[in-house]
């Protein structure tokens, strides 16, 4: 058996006037995220009017729970400058991790606040199994 | 005494010969030897001084002509002469030397007329107090190797103290004690006297009643060791088998990390020289490194328990059967040498029967030390959750609001289930907060996934979660596990995901099997997928309706057990 080597972690930047992208590509783990959080961190300290930060999934390969945790830290900081966040071509398990913790709608939803969860259809509670 | 033996007469002869040999012998010799700067005496074969320059006159000022030379010369020149005079051949290879009136000297003899000998005494005071001192350097810079190599090859304190005293008693002092720093109003200490076993004791003692030992364990400069009187030293102080009287003592602080390690009492009897300047400075040298190794071992030791002691606090707690219905559970953490991770469960069994028991399983985002404290802080926090536990909501809602921070975003995921036994069914509340649904293993063969949903805890200043209902009939289990397992990445070619798919076929084959046997087939099915690969935290908990159920004051229970056995 060989040993797993995780394809190379990077981030890079591209900047509009008002807008950026990141691309993240590689794993986003506990080895990783802390990275990607600095870079986010560093660069919106350097453009506070920055409207819009978008991060670029296609290249992603896989996450982890700390990867989402670095993804919750972003979307402080973006909330403080009042810019938006966008999460562009979310591989599939990327999508799957979101929907199953339940924060997409936090981390993509409105700038100013952060978004109220409507306890709404969920709140009923659902009966399964054998009764 | 043997070569003494016609001492009597050689005494005569001396005097007889005298008047004669002085002026044979000095006509030999020459006239330029008595301006010489090095001491010259001229002894004639039977010991007896024919004559002497002016420097060995200064050096031997009741030398003169005709006296012996055994009257006013060290033993060591003229017990020299007369194995010269005799012919016998020297003791020793090199020059002869020896010491006259503190000063250092080497005598060359060379031959004179009729058996005498011109001794010539060359001062190698200064060269020799240097070799001296070199000799005396290398043997203590040959002792601070030792003991830098001996204290720093344990990080055990009893050992450390140990070795600090043999050593002490061995290269400085004929004994020596180690008197550690309180623990209450107790003390460790530890004696070594040369030669003797090394013991260990704790003991009350009073410190103060010894001039410069409070102070030493205190860490202030040292008392110099002329001020210590030696008939102060209390019992206590004095190593079993140090029978003599102390005649010196030195005490010298052990120099910590920040705190004083002890304190090194150095004693020697008073038949032996008192300490010098140069040994009292080398023994703080030696009390330095001893110091520091021993305070490393101290904070070593320290860190260790604080870690053991944070350890049980936040290790797994162990699974059974409790009213009737089966648990089991199972935890491997990402590095197997450490015993927390990131992943947690918690089991709270209900007042009786009646009431439901609280299980819960979850994972925190990170790793190691880091994520376990937070582990702990969740289930502490669920425990005081306990009396609300009827509303899952309610208690993630409070939980979540515990453990928000705006340091970081690390959150938790987890699974509650509240679970009784109804009859001979199990009923089970499940509720997700952003957790990977439990799986529930029927009778059927078939792996159903709990519908519950719900937000991730720890980091959105909401949450929400739905709450399912289960009931697992006898030989059903439910099995909650977190991502670790899933996402065991091994197999055939290493880089592979275990995966849910997996997971559900191995599942489906455990139909009837009892708790602890489902955790242990996933949990040995995830190793063997992983085969030697990196892991991440790894934990699996099941519970399972029992098959066979003991008879029980619930009515249901009687009867189905009946009506299995009547199939």
């Amino acid at each position: 058996m060989t040993g797993y080597v995780p394809p190379e972690f990077s981030v890079e930047i591209a900047e509009e006037q008002t807008r950026c992208t990141v691309r993240v590509a590689g794993e986003l783990d506990y080895d990783t995220s802390d990275e990607l959080v600095e870079t986010v961190v560093v660069l919106l300290r350097h453009r506070p009017r920055t409207s819009a930060v978008r991060l670029d999934f296609s290249g992603l390969t896989w996450i982890d729970s700390s990867g989402l945790s670095a993804l919750l830290m972003i979307r402080r900081t973006t909330s403080a400058i009042g810019a938006v966040l966008c999460l562009d071509n979310r591989p599939g398990f990327l999508d799957q991790r979101l929907r199953l913790t339940d924060i997409l709608d936090h981390l993509t939803g409105p700038a100013m606040s952060a978004a109220p969860h409507g306890l709404g259809e969920e709140d009923d509670t659902t009966r399964a199994g054998v009764t | 005494m043997v070569g003494r033996a016609p001492g009597v007469p050689l005494l005569v002869c001396a005097f007889r010969g005298s008047p004669a040999s002085p002026r044979n012998a000095a006509a030999h010799v020459g006239a330029v030897w008595s301006e010489a700067p090095c001491p010259v005496l001229v002894v004639d074969r039977h010991g007896a001084l024919v004559q002497l320059n002016r420097a060995a006159r200064s050096l031997l000022p009741r030398a003169c002509g005709g006296v012996r030379l055994a009257d006013i010369a060290p033993s060591w020149l003229s017990d020299a002469h007369r194995h010269m005079a005799a012919g016998e051949p020297g003791v020793s290879p090199g020059p002869l030397t020896g010491s006259i009136d503190e000063r250092h000297f080497e005598a060359y003899p060379s031959p004179s007329a009729e058996g005498g000998v011109v001794w010539w005494l060359v001062d190698g005071t200064d060269r020799h107090r240097a070799e001296e001192a070199l000799h005396s350097a290398q043997e203590r810079s040959s002792v601070l190797a030792e003991a830098s190599s001996r204290l720093l090859a344990t990080l055990n304190v009893p050992r450390c103290m140990e070795v600090t005293a043999a050593m002490a008693a061995e290269h400085l002092a004929e004994a020596a004690v180690l008197v550690a720093p309180p623990h209450g109003r107790r003390h460790t200490l530890t004696y070594a006297h040369r030669g003797g076993p090394v013991s260990q004791v704790t003991r009350k003692i009073d410190p103060r009643g010894v001039a410069g030992l409070s102070e030493a364990l205190q860490g202030y400069p040292p008392v110099p060791a002329r001020w210590i009187n030696p008939d102060d030293i209390p019992d206590w102080l004095i190593p079993e088998g140090f029978t003599e009287p102390v005649g010196s003592v030195i005490i010298a602080p052990l120099p910590g990390h920040g705190v004083p390690a002890g304190a090194l009492v150095l004693l020697r009897s008073s038949t032996r020289k008192c300490f010098s300047d140069g040994e009292e400075a080398f023994a703080r040298l030696f009390a330095a490194r001893a110091g520091a190794a021993l305070s490393a071992a101290r904070l070593y030791t320290e860190q260790a328990a604080i870690t053991a002691t944070l350890m049980r606090e936040l290790l797994p707690p162990v699974l059974e059967r409790v009213h009737g219905v089966e648990y089991a559970a199972g935890y491997r953490p990402a590095k197997d040498h450490e015993r927390v991770g990131g992943d947690f469960y918690d089991f709270h069994p209900g007042a009786d029967p009646t009431q439901e028991t609280l299980v819960v399983l979850g994972d925190v985002a990170g790793k190691g030390l880091d994520a376990a404290v937070l582990t702990g802080k969740i289930r502490n926090t669920l425990h005081a959750l306990l009396p609300l536990a009827a509303d899952h909501q309610q208690v993630l809602s409070l939980l979540n609001g515990a453990l928000l921070t705006s340091h970081h975003a690390r959150f938790a995921t987890l699974v509650l289930a509240s679970v009784s036994r109804r009859g001979g069914w199990v009923q089970a509340r499940l509720t997700s907060a952003g957790h990977m649904p439990p799986l529930i293993v029927r009778n059927s063969g078939e792996v159903e996934e709990a519908a519950t949903r719900g937000t991730l805890v720890g980091a959105l200043p909401e949450v929400s979660a739905c709450t399912v209902e289960t009931t697992l009939a006898p030989g059903e289990t439910c099995l909650l596990y977190t991502d670790g397992i899933t996402e065991a990445r091994g197999g055939p070619l290493g880089d592979e995901f275990f995966g849910e798919d997996r997971l559900r076929r191995a599942l489906a084959e455990c139909v009837g099997m009892p708790a602890e046997a489902v955790v242990e087939r996933v949990q040995m099915l995830a190793a063997q997928w992983l085969g030697g690969g990196r892991h991440d935290d790894m934990a699996v908990l099941a519970i399972s309706a029992p098959k066979t159920g003991p008879l029980s004051v619930v009515g249901g229970e009687v009867r189905h057990a009946h009506n299995r056995r009547s199939r």
